[in-house]
């Protein structure tokens, strides 16, 4: 598939391979297409059996349950299932926030390879994938194909991402929820450091909008442990003003700020049926991502 | 508080250490670009008070610890009284002991007295801070010893219990001339006492003027008084106030007066026993007390008739001051109240005359008799009490055996002469007559003491009533016992005994004041109404006469202190007082020529304190601290708390770490995936 090129830093061939065994299923219906392996709101051609109707005229006749019609004297048509391919939208993060990391990894490439794997996952199993890529605005808009040579194009797009400037994230998001098309799934790969009541607004959006809402939150270790010894200059890589601390003596309250933050935000999502991911970049996207994963398969199936 | 290596506290600023470390931390940051800032703005714009307070408490706890290490080092000393003291800084420790007997007070509880509490106390106090030069001034002979080691301030036998009252006043001034005599430079004076007014005479003039010689030092002297003013408690006190020896028919009875006197609150009525101890043999009696005290008069104790000298001691139980439970005298044969009058003028010399030779005691005759003043030397001095001298003073020649007369104790009065004279003796010349035709009045006289003194009963002699015509004027120093006005005095003791024109008083071989006495006007009818209101004259005349004639008589009691012990042998003397020491211990002595008794002095029965102001004032304007102490204490003046300021190093080193402990991290569940 990459023969030829120079290979993707954020692919790693031997995690997509283990990767692939395992589907990627959407939670709820999606309107794909052609068929596929995710729910329909339709009925199809399937092989599972939805229900019986009355026979109305113009009916397929091939489609006339001949035992049912043996047993009560009337016409029923057999409805099956349909299987579908959905649109998988990727939100990333490109802000200057992303460019954090302590561990020798920053948040923008841990958030290149799980949207890489995603979309690669998406379009081995024929479904499309899209990038968008956010952070004073839009900043790439990479529509939803389901075709290899597009993957092509969203790993350049990946690739060229630069993180810089400030977030808005609240309003991509409801600018995302009304331009892609109903019921599709959406994986929002960010900080989401904003505030937790705004992203409600988006989320329940993006819900009303029919759908399928991921998000990968990435947290650096040193965000969540704050283990600083020396008074330390803080600068804001999203260009606001510096923060000069003592550690010692303002790590009780970042705490406090942050568990807080964390609380209300888990509560945002429980209530709004996010598909929700805190992730640690120490932690190999591979797990991550596999959770992720395992995590859709046991919900798969809600129409 | 005060420490006895004080420029260790030089270090002091090293307190700061923590303040400087954390300012140096504060300039040594890092810069971090960082994501995460909306949780920094939001723990910047929370509460910060505890975690402020925490940061300050460390640095306090991390200053405490350097500073409770400094004082460590620097050896405090817990004593209130030491004030600024610095340690070892003073060039002579003087100590100024009152060993007067108030001091033998046994304190509550337990069995140390005063002296032997504030021995201990001041040699461990002393032990302690340590000095370069140990100076003893004790109230046995107020002269300023060195001490080679500060253990003799306990262990001597010289600074143990004294019969003498302490005088509180000379010993200052003693120690006065020793830092001036040996230019010490600065001078620590340790004063203990229990602040009885008899040893301080806190009215006295002496100590004006002694705090002005202090002020005027160039070196500082520091003054720490250590004061044991607990009052006395369940204490009786005796005292033989007469002792006299009676003949009749084949009985020969010792009349014995005393009184036995009880402390304020001791108040117990009921039978109290004597023990008399007369010559060796003793006997017991009771006597009954009323309102805690009881006054005996003339009780006949049985003595053999061949004894018509000797001694005896009257003992009361133990209580809680030793010192005042014994009481000694001797007794003779009465000596012969002789009185020669050296008079020109029979006017005057005749009412003299009547007073001296009618005794008040018919069992002790009295003669009297006129001489030229040319028959000086035919008198046979060593049988005279006392010498009436009317006309001019004593020339030169004729002082010689007066003097060695009233060295021996004889009593001498002055009557001044028709025509004054330009003589002058012990100090004193008689000045023109003056003239009052009304009759001037006595303004004031002192009935507490001396020739004028109330009588036993407390009645005052009739001074008041006489009327003086003509009197002479007196120059020179004196001391009045009864004054017209302000400027004209009737009656006065001398204050010299010598000529001396220094002033200097030979007192080495005087038992108390010189018995010198002027008397301004003359019993001449013309003069004053002393012949006609015949009282005063009389009682003043027996009384020098008996003064007289107990200094001439076999036997003599004195006050501790009152003389010097040369050549005395102890009869009836504690086994503890050592032969240096014998004029200042209570006992019977016995010299060459006479049976001695010495007691505490009088002043010693009264209890009476230097009051908290006075002793202020007696110091005003010098480095003074005073500390209180407890007969029998065990807590001792000084003490090292070095303990103290560690224990505090470690709480503070522990509660800096408990501070600094990182908080538990109560969510960090936000490593987690959910």
């Amino acid at each position: 598939m990459f023969t030829g090129r120079q290979p993707r830093e954020f692919l790693d061939t031997k995690i997509l391979a283990r990767l692939a065994g395992m589907p990627l299923f959407a939670r709820r219906a999606m309107q794909g297409n052609v068929s596929g392996k995710h729910t329909s709101p339709h009925r199809g051609a399937s092989v599972e059996f939805a229900e019986y109707r009355k026979y109305v005229p113009g009916d397929d006749l091939r489609r006339l349950d001949w035992r049912a019609y043996g047993r009560s004297d009337r016409f029923y048509i057999k409805e099956f299932e349909a299987d579908t391919n959905l649109r998988c939208c990727v939100v990333l993060d490109t802000s200057g926030s992303m460019d954090f990391g302590t561990t020798g990894t920053t948040k923008i490439q841990y958030a290149r390879q799980i949207a890489a794997s995603l979309g690669y996952l998406a379009v081995q199993q024929g479904d499309a994938i899209g990038l968008h890529c956010f952070a004073d605005g839009i900043v790439k808009n990479v529509p939803a194909k389901r075709n290899a040579a597009h993957l092509s194009l969203i790993f350049d797009t990946l690739e060229q991402a630069i993180p810089e400037g400030p977030t808005q994230l609240i309003s991509v998001l409801h600018e995302l929820a009304e331009t892609i098309r109903q019921r599709a799934l959406i994986v929002v790969i960010s900080d989401f450091f904003v505030d937790p009541a705004e992203l409600r607004g988006c989320f329940e959006h993006l819900r009303f909008r029919k759908h399928d809402l991921a998000a990968f939150q990435l947290l650096d270790p040193a965000e969540l442990e704050f283990t600083f010894q020396r008074p330390t200059r803080f600068l804001d890589m999203e260009g606001g003003p510096a923060i000069f601390a003592e550690p010692n003596v303002i790590a009780d309250r970042y705490q406090t700020a942050l568990n807080e933050y964390l609380k209300q935000l888990q509560q945002i999502v429980l209530e709004t049926g996010v598909d929700y991911h805190r992730t640690r970049i120490d932690e190999p996207f591979e797990q991550a991502l596999m959770r992720f994963l395992v995590g859709r398969t046991r919900g798969r199936g809600v129409r | 508080m005060s420490f006895l290596q004080p420029w260790m506290l030089l270090a002091l600023p090293l307190v700061a250490l923590p303040v400087i470390i954390h300012l140096i931390n504060q300039r040594r940051f890092q810069t971090m670009p960082w994501a995460a800032m909306m949780f920094l703005l939001a723990a910047n714009r929370m509460s910060r008070g505890y975690a402020r307070l925490r940061q300050w408490l460390i640095l306090l706890f991390r200053m405490l610890a350097i500073a409770g290490l400094l004082f460590v080092i620097s050896r405090p000393l817990a004593s209130g009284w030491l004030g600024a003291t610095a340690g070892g800084g003073a060039d002579a420790t003087i100590v100024i002991l009152d060993r007067s007997p108030s001091m033998q007070q046994i304190g509550t509880g337990s069995n140390s007295s005063k002296l032997d509490t504030a021995r201990r106390q001041l040699s461990d106090a002393l032990a302690t801070l340590g000095t370069s030069r140990l100076v003893l001034i004790d109230s046995g002979d107020s002269s300023a010893r060195e001490l080679e080691s500060i253990e003799a301030i306990s262990d001597a036998t010289d600074t143990g219990p004294a019969g003498n009252t302490a005088d509180l006043a000379g010993m200052l001034k003693t120690a006065y001339d020793y830092v001036k005599a040996n230019r010490v430079g600065r001078a620590d004076v340790w004063i203990v006492s229990d602040l009885r007014e008899s040893d301080w005479e806190s009215g006295s003039g002496r100590w004006d003027a002694l705090r002005d010689n202090f002020a005027s030092l160039p070196q500082t002297t520091k003054f720490h008084l250590l004061a044991y003013s607990e009052p006395t408690a369940q204490n009786r006190s005796i005292r033989v106030t007469n002792v006299r020896r009676q003949q009749q028919g084949d009985t020969t009875n010792l009349l014995v007066s005393l009184s036995l006197s009880g402390d304020e609150n001791n108040t117990a009525e009921g039978e109290f026993p004597l023990q008399f101890e007369i010559e060796g043999a003793r006997s017991e009696t009771t006597i009954a007390l009323t309102g805690g005290s009881a006054e005996i008069k003339d009780h006949p104790i049985p003595i053999d008739s061949q004894l018509v000298r000797g001694w005896g001691r009257v003992s009361i139980p133990a209580d809680t001051n030793p010192a005042d439970n014994d009481a000694y005298f001797v007794f003779a044969e009465p000596a012969p109240r002789k009185t020669i009058l050296v008079s020109d003028d029979p006017e005057t010399s005749r009412p003299l005359l009547l007073a001296a030779q009618i005794s008040p005691d018919p069992n002790v005759a009295a003669t009297a008799e006129t001489v030229n003043r040319d028959q000086l030397a035919t008198i046979p001095w060593e049988e005279v009490a006392l010498l009436v001298w009317q006309g001019d003073l004593p020339s030169a020649a004729e002082q010689k055996p007066i003097d060695a007369f009233v060295q021996a104790g004889g009593q001498v009065l002055f009557f001044p002469p028709k025509i004054i004279g330009s003589q002058q003796a012990y100090g004193l010349s008689w000045q023109p007559w003056i003239s009052d035709d009304k009759g001037a009045e006595v303004s004031n006289w002192r009935g507490d003491e001396d020739l004028l003194a109330n009588t036993i009963s407390g009645a005052s002699l009739p001074v008041g009533k006489l009327k003086i015509h003509k009197y002479a004027g007196l120059k020179g120093e004196y001391t009045p016992l009864a004054s017209l006005d302000e400027q004209h005095p009737l009656l006065v003791r001398a204050n010299r005994f010598t000529n001396d024109p220094a002033g200097n008083r030979d007192t080495t071989s005087l038992s108390g004041p010189p018995g010198i006495y002027f008397c301004t006007t003359t019993p001449n009818p013309g003069d004053s109404t002393l012949a006609r209101d015949g009282v005063v004259l009389y009682v003043a005349i027996q009384r020098a006469i008996l003064r007289g004639s107990e200094a001439l008589g076999d036997t003599r009691s004195l006050d501790a202190g009152a003389s010097e012990a040369v050549d005395w042998r102890a009869v009836s003397v504690n086994e503890d007082a050592i032969s240096s020491q014998y004029g200042i211990q209570p006992g019977i002595y016995e010299t060459s020529q006479k049976l001695l008794a010495i007691n505490r002095s009088k002043a010693e029965d009264s209890a009476t304190l230097v009051s908290d102001q006075k002793l202020e004032s007696l110091f005003q304007g010098l480095d003074f601290s005073r500390v209180d102490d407890q007969a029998g204490s065990l807590r001792s003046l000084v003490n090292e708390i070095w303990r103290l300021f560690l224990i505090i190093m470690i709480v503070a080193m522990i509660v800096e770490a408990a501070l600094c402990l990182p908080q538990k991290r109560t969510a960090n569940e936000g490593a987690a995936t959910p």
